[in-house]
């Protein structure tokens, strides 16, 4: 299945093997961890281990920035 | 997930190292409280001061601001553009439209009118670019700050960042920026005061009271920051925190309450810089010099182009 993911503004999309993919998993083939990012369907945060529906559009939010040059 | 923990309504957002839950409304009043807790513990600054929040159009700055302004602070901002091209542009974009729809005052400094352009000045710079950046945005902050009589700088700086300055701190021993290393830095020879209300905050925790919170704000990374070296830390932070919900806090605060006070910063004689009046240890401020080796370059250079 696969899935299209709006991150830092721009749309990537994820080609997964199966039907039973989880949000931690879009999280682990970009390389992220729940400690700093988040998956949102619409208005709504995803949990980690809930199921992602084949063709939907998701947003992908990672917390982490770096060099702000300690602003 | 886990009911609120508040109202018992299902929860949104789960939070590991209190091991709760909240709603979405109850997360944006935790979120408040945590906020206001922090500024009265570190008597940062009370409703009667004029803070200037120094915004970007990330999320924690627009977060701080935006928390503020809903606690009833007196707060305005300041967005130094940086001119970073798009990045830049659309940064200040969104800070304008965040305080317009609040009916906040923004205020912009050009840093290409009032010296250069980080990326005209990184031609110049051997160091790495979020060092000199870093540099010029306290000297323009501190500066502006006083020229428009506010009292109180505050900046967005999160738990992230802050542990990952301290773990960098500590890896190099480097004794004299772990005694400066606390969320406020008092007033006097020349400095506003300084204040990080966000500091027990992780970036996440930001991100998620902008996304609830509904704040549109720049997602994209400065593209000058790639690669930069607490992003490393951040990580191996973040991993630790995964293993043990609560590491970074208990790291921070734990620096704060057992070693901070035995550490006693270097005392440095501060004097005015001979050109621009700020606070320098030498006779002309880094940023004056910086000037000089700008104009000299640009006159140099102007026969051949
Ligand atoms: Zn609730
Ligand atoms: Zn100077």
């Amino acid at each position: 299945m696969k899935v299209r993911v709006v991150y830092r503004g721009q749309v990537k999309e994820l080609h997964f093997e199966g039907e039973r993919v989880r949000v931690m998993d879009v999280l682990k083939v970009m390389g992220l961890s729940k400690e700093y990012a988040f998956v949102v369907r619409g208005e709504e945060i995803l949990e980690e281990r809930e199921f992602l529906r084949d063709g939907e559009e998701l947003r992908v939010v990672n917390a982490i920035s770096g060099g702000r040059g300690y602003f | 997930m886990k009911k609120c923990y508040k109202c018992g309504l299902k929860g949104v957002v789960y939070l590991p190292q209190y091991r709760i839950a909240f709603c979405k409304e109850h997360y944006l009043e935790w979120y408040s409280r945590r906020v206001e807790e922090t500024i009265k513990e570190f008597h940062m600054f009370t409703r009667e001061s004029r803070v200037l929040v120094a915004v970007s159009g990330g999320k924690d700055s627009l977060s701080l601001w935006d928390v503020l302004y809903r606690l009833g602070y007196k707060a305005d901002g300041l967005y130094i553009d940086l001119g970073i091209g798009e990045y830049s542009e659309r940064s200040r974009i969104v800070c304008e439209r965040f305080a317009q729809t609040r009916g906040l005052e923004l205020h912009v400094l050009s840093l290409g009118e009032a010296i250069a352009t980080i990326p005209e000045i990184k031609r110049l710079e051997k160091r790495p670019p979020c060092s000199f950046c870093g540099q010029l945005k306290r000297y323009y902050m501190n500066r502006f700050a006083k020229e428009k009589g506010y009292s109180i700088l505050a900046t967005g700086h999160n738990l992230d960042d802050e542990s990952a300055t301290l773990f960098s701190n500590l890896l190099a021993w480097n004794m004299d920026y772990l005694a400066r290393q606390f969320p406020l830095l008092p007033e006097g020879k020349g400095f506003v005061r300084r204040v990080k209300p966000l500091f027990k905050l992780s970036e996440k925790e930001n991100a998620l009271y902008a996304f609830l919170g509904g704040i549109e704000y720049v997602e994209e990374e400065c593209p000058f920051a790639e690669g930069a070296s607490s992003i490393g830390y951040k990580k191996v932070l973040s991993q630790l925190e995964e293993e043990s919900p609560g590491t970074k806090l208990r790291f921070y605060m734990d620096f704060l309450r057992r070693l901070h006070p035995l550490l006693k910063a270097q005392e440095v004689e501060l004097r005015h810089c001979s050109i621009c009046g700020e606070p320098t240890t030498g006779e002309v401020c880094s940023l004056c010099r910086l000037r000089e080796r700008l104009s000299s370059k640009t006159l140099s250079s102007s026969p051949s182009s």
